[in-house]
């Protein structure tokens, strides 16, 4: 019994650690090429996850629709929808404030997940109360003992570990991947060498923020259920993952994703009658942490000569 | 003829004093030209703008026939420049490899890539021994060779020089100087900023001295040996 209900956590564990994760190496990315914190981020995610919804709408009312083609829809229209509005973001709102003292920046994308978060409420129909958002994914479950290991966990564990091995794989093989880190050591010295600095940051802000979508996407089939919240927390989170991983590692903001789940677990497993409090148990350890390793758990080993 | 790259009284500024005052330079296709001038003179600066990293705000700048004074940087990568700028600036976390292959970024073949390679690491065996090793983790020299090494990734018509020998021990320095010759031997043409006249005017063909942002003296290197302003910029 006591296993099973492990088991439970553990799989609750995951899922949460894999969404922080998406969020977290988005706010590492763009703090690699741009040095700024992107706080509208989370609410980038709510976004997303709306418009995957309205996608959803959109196709049953045309009278389309049947579960793959409903999923391949609404995972195209809310990464595509968010990688455009995360390009717009950095064109318009953080690139040309460069020059500006960093506090304008953390200003303007505040404000500006704030105008994103209200619009969701105001303008989506009914976008104040919270939105059921369909179960596309197949509910069929594998019983091992009690507990039950369902299908539509595993797919979105895969489709998120998926993700996070294809940004891998660009960032570490692909001549994209390595102009996104030739910009994240040194702007003036990649320009340089013929990289076009403006087109990296733009792919590297549609990159990120389609991850968040993705995201939003898999809250809302975890949960079955939306609210235009939802990005404030995950990016309250995904950002603190990433300060604790170490920001501008991209590994580092994955184990920070992890990490931060694995503490609310914890949490939950020695809080049983006070579940509420997980969230202040891994806050108080992420503090801690912070105490005892303030430049985060990934430092940076190479000395850098000049 | 025009010349390769034609500079033309170029006003540049960071803040808001101007830096260069009106410079008016050239570089003969297949020559090296050497910026000479004691510290803070603008010759960086001069580099600077002629790469767009700091345009100019009055002049032009023609390269190759083609107005760059307020391309991209990029782009005037495109047209056939590269550089091996002051203090090296080797990507610290890139291995020397990633290092070489970030300098042929615009050239997407992987065969041309991979024979540029082999061809660095002809000039310089040391590199093909420590092609993994992380370039922030390499000695001074090694560094250097890896800077030069990645301006000649792109097989550029110019290549811009600055102090390439700055911090080096004089038997390396005298070995930088061979390559530099070896370089311009293969048909690249050379912008050398250096603060050793004597071996910088043996290689070059023409020279340019600057003070306090303005040409003070030009002419051959031979002529300039013999120079009042040069002497008195350097020991004066
Ligand atoms: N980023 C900058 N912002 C403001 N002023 C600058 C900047 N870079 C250089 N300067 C100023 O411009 C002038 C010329 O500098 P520059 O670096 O071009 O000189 P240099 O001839 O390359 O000198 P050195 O031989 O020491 O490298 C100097 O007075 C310097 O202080
Ligand atoms: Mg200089």
């Amino acid at each position: 019994m006591i296993v099973e209900l492990l088991a439970q956590y553990v799989m609750n564990g995951l899922m949460l650690g894999m969404m922080y994760a998406l969020v977290a190496v988005g706010f590492t990315l763009f703090f690699g090429v741009l040095d700024v914190i992107q706080f509208s981020h989370g609410d980038v995610l709510t976004v997303g996850a709306f418009t995957a919804l309205a996608a959803f709408v959109g196709l049953h009312t045309l009278g389309l629709g049947s579960r793959w083609l409903d999923l391949v829809v609404i995972v195209l229209a809310a990464t595509l929808a968010m990688a455009l509005l995360g390009m717009v973001i950095a064109r318009y709102f953080i690139m040309p404030l460069r020059a500006a003292p960093a506090l304008n920046t953390l200003l303007i994308t505040l404000m500006l997940g704030t105008v994103l978060r209200e619009a969701v409420r105001l303008f989506y129909p009914e976008g104040a109360n919270p939105k059921p958002f369909p179960a596309l994914l197949p509910r069929d479950a594998v019983a091992l003992g009690a507990f039950n290991l369902r299908l539509d966990n595993v797919l979105m564990l895969a489709a998120g570990a998926g993700v996070i091995v294809g940004l891998q794989f660009v960032l570490s093989r692909t001549r994209l991947g390595l102009a996104i880190r030739a910009v994240a050591q040194d702007e003036e010295t990649a320009r340089t060498m013929g990289i076009n600095f403006t087109a990296i940051v733009l792919i590297t802000f549609a990159i990120g923020s389609a991850m968040a979508a993705f995201a939003g996407v898999m809250n809302g089939l975890y949960y079955n259920e939306i609210n235009f919240g939802i990005g404030l927390y995950l990016g309250v989170v995904g950002f603190s993952a990433a300060i604790i991983g170490g920001l501008g590692s991209v590994y580092g903001a994955i184990l920070g994703g992890f990490l931060f789940a694995g503490l609310q677990t914890v949490g939950a497993v020695l809080l049983p009658f006070a579940s509420a409090y997980k969230d202040v148990f891994a806050f108080a350890v992420v503090i801690a942490i912070m105490a005892w390793r303030p430049t985060g758990l990934i430092r940076e080993k190479i000395s850098e000569r000049v | 003829m025009a010349a390769l790259l034609e500079i033309d009284g170029i006003y540049t500024t960071y803040d808001k004093a101007d830096v260069l005052h009106g410079i008016s330079l050239a570089v003969e296709a297949g020559t090296i030209t050497c910026l000479l001038g004691s510290n803070g003179a603008g010759k960086t600066t001069l580099v600077r703008s002629i790469l767009g990293l700091t345009p100019a705000r009055a002049g032009r700048i023609i390269f190759n026939g083609i107005d760059i004074t307020r391309l991209a940087t990029h782009k005037i990568i495109a047209a056939g420049i590269a550089c091996i700028p002051e203090g090296r600036k080797v990507f610290p976390k890139f291995t020397a490899e990633e290092n070489l292959r970030v300098g042929a970024y615009q050239d997407a073949s992987e065969t041309i890539i991979r024979g540029r390679i082999a061809e660095i690491f002809r000039i310089f065996p040391r590199l093909a021994e420590r092609r993994g090793q992380l370039a922030g983790t390499m000695s001074g020299g090694e560094q250097a060779m890896v800077s030069i090494g990645r301006g000649l990734m792109c097989a550029p018509k110019l290549l811009l020089i600055d102090e390439p020998s700055l911090g080096l021990s004089p038997r390396l320095v005298q070995e930088n100087f061979n390559i530099i010759r070896q370089i311009n031997d293969r048909g690249i043409s050379i912008l050398l900023v250096e603060q050793n006249v004597r071996q910088t005017l043996a290689i070059s063909t023409r020279g340019y001295v600057l003070a306090k942002g303005r040409v003070v003296a030009a002419g051959t290197a031979a002529e300039l040996r013999g120079q009042q302003q040069v002497r008195e910029a350097y020991f004066g």
